[in-house]
């Protein structure tokens, strides 16, 4: 591409004022709307809540990242939410009643580093899951790196802890009095 | 991903629930597209309406294209050109921000540099709202969207030569429109005048 244009391109207003990318509920709400007017209305499409607090994890690669974690932890993505930029993605995933967004690691996405990069997990996201032994054998052929066995733990729960693909820790667990129910009935 | 966008709807011609992975798929690079050119709150609702144009067109929607992204940017190039007014005012607040930032963010050995660089922001920002419709839909399409001229012809509804032409009628005239302060107000004035 010739230069002259190049005054144009620096113009775009995401350029000429970096900003996160705006608010994926936006997205979601707009779905449900085109979903109710189509007459496609589904539970699934219907308008959810804005999660007071969720973290953001990064990764050097948040595509392989995304294709993991759904793959290996069972955590579904908002697709509807999912925000593609040449500079990386950003992506919303649920599991049961949490969420956790990830994006690209770097100065530039808010100074957050891989562990890949920072040597070290700095932080662990914990997960109740339904079906713990069936969830850890899941991870396990997909290829996550367990660094605590699954095992029965004195305070109530059945727990394992896990890396994902850059060494973020994850810690899953299901209450051993669920287990039992699940076994009773 | 595995099944074309041509392939989803003709499937949503029986299943109208099935347009919403052309949603899932396409929903943010046409809010982000919306959002740079209509304030962001109002980008919410023309997404909307875009999508829900494309449902009720989705019949005329060749099922042999992979990618329903081109024909989607044509629906909302169409919305925004009806917006006008809000486009306007978009672009005299992009101006504003390009010339304070230019201003407040940069250290004193940097300063002149940055208000000459916050002064030429502005004329391109100025110039982009003096362009004819035409050539700013076409000129924008290419350099912010990043289509292809065979996109932009898809999208527009016109022939690919007339997507070159609007390309460097609208190219040259933003050279002129931003050479510097003396040939912007001139030529600014002109381009209004000439109303093309």
């Amino acid at each position: 591409m010739t230069d002259d244009l190049e005054p144009l391109r620096q113009s775009r207003p995401d350029r000429l004022l970096p900003d996160d990318p705006p608010d994926p509920e936006i997205l979601v709400l707009q779905k449900a709307r085109l979903m109710t007017a189509i007459g496609g209305a589904t539970a699934a499409a219907e308008h959810r809540r804005n999660f007071s607090l969720y973290p953001r994890l990064a990764y050097r690669d948040e595509v392989a990242a995304l294709d993991f974690l759904t793959r290996a932890f069972g955590l579904v993505e908002q697709r509807e939410a999912r925000m593609e930029h040449p500079d990386g993605m950003l992506a919303w995933l649920e599991i049961a009643d949490g969420v956790v967004m990830i994006g690209r690691a770097g100065s530039e996405h808010h100074g957050l580093l891989s562990p890949l990069d920072a040597g070290a997990p700095t932080a662990m996201v914990n997960v109740y899951v339904h079906d713990i032994d069936a969830h850890y054998h899941r991870a396990e052929s997909a290829g996550a790196q367990i660094v605590m066995p699954l095992e029965d733990m004195f305070w109530g729960d059945r727990r394992y802890e896990a890396l994902d693909l850059e060494g973020h820790r994850w810690h899953f667990a299901e209450r051993l009095s669920e287990i039992r129910a699940r076994s009773e009935s | 991903m595995d099944v074309s966008d041509g392939a989803v709807i003709a499937d949503s011609l029986e299943r109208p629930a099935a347009f919403g992975a052309i949603f899932d798929r396409h929903g943010s690079s046409l809010f982000r597209f919306l959002a740079r050119r209509v304030h962001p709150s109002e980008a919410e609702d023309l997404l909307g309406d875009v999508f829900r144009i494309a449902f009720e067109r989705r019949s005329a929607f060749e099922r042999d294209r992979d990618s329903a992204r081109p024909w989607l940017y044509g629906i909302a190039a169409n919305v925004v050109a009806k917006h006008y007014r809000s486009e306007a005012r978009r672009l005299r607040a992009m101006a504003r921000v390009s010339a304070e930032r230019a201003v407040d963010d940069d250290p004193a050995e940097r300063a002149v540099a940055a208000a000459d660089a916050g002064a030429r922001w502005t004329r391109v920002v100025d110039a982009i709202g003096a362009l004819p419709a035409a050539e700013r839909q076409v000129l924008l399409l290419f350099a912010w969207e990043e289509l292809s001229y065979d996109e932009i012809a898809l999208a527009l509804g016109i022939p690919v030569g007339t997507v070159r032409s609007r390309l460097s009628r609208g190219r040259a005239r933003l050279g002129a429109l931003t050479a510097g302060p003396g040939a912007t107000t001139h030529s600014a004035a002109h381009s209004v005048r000439s109303g093309r």
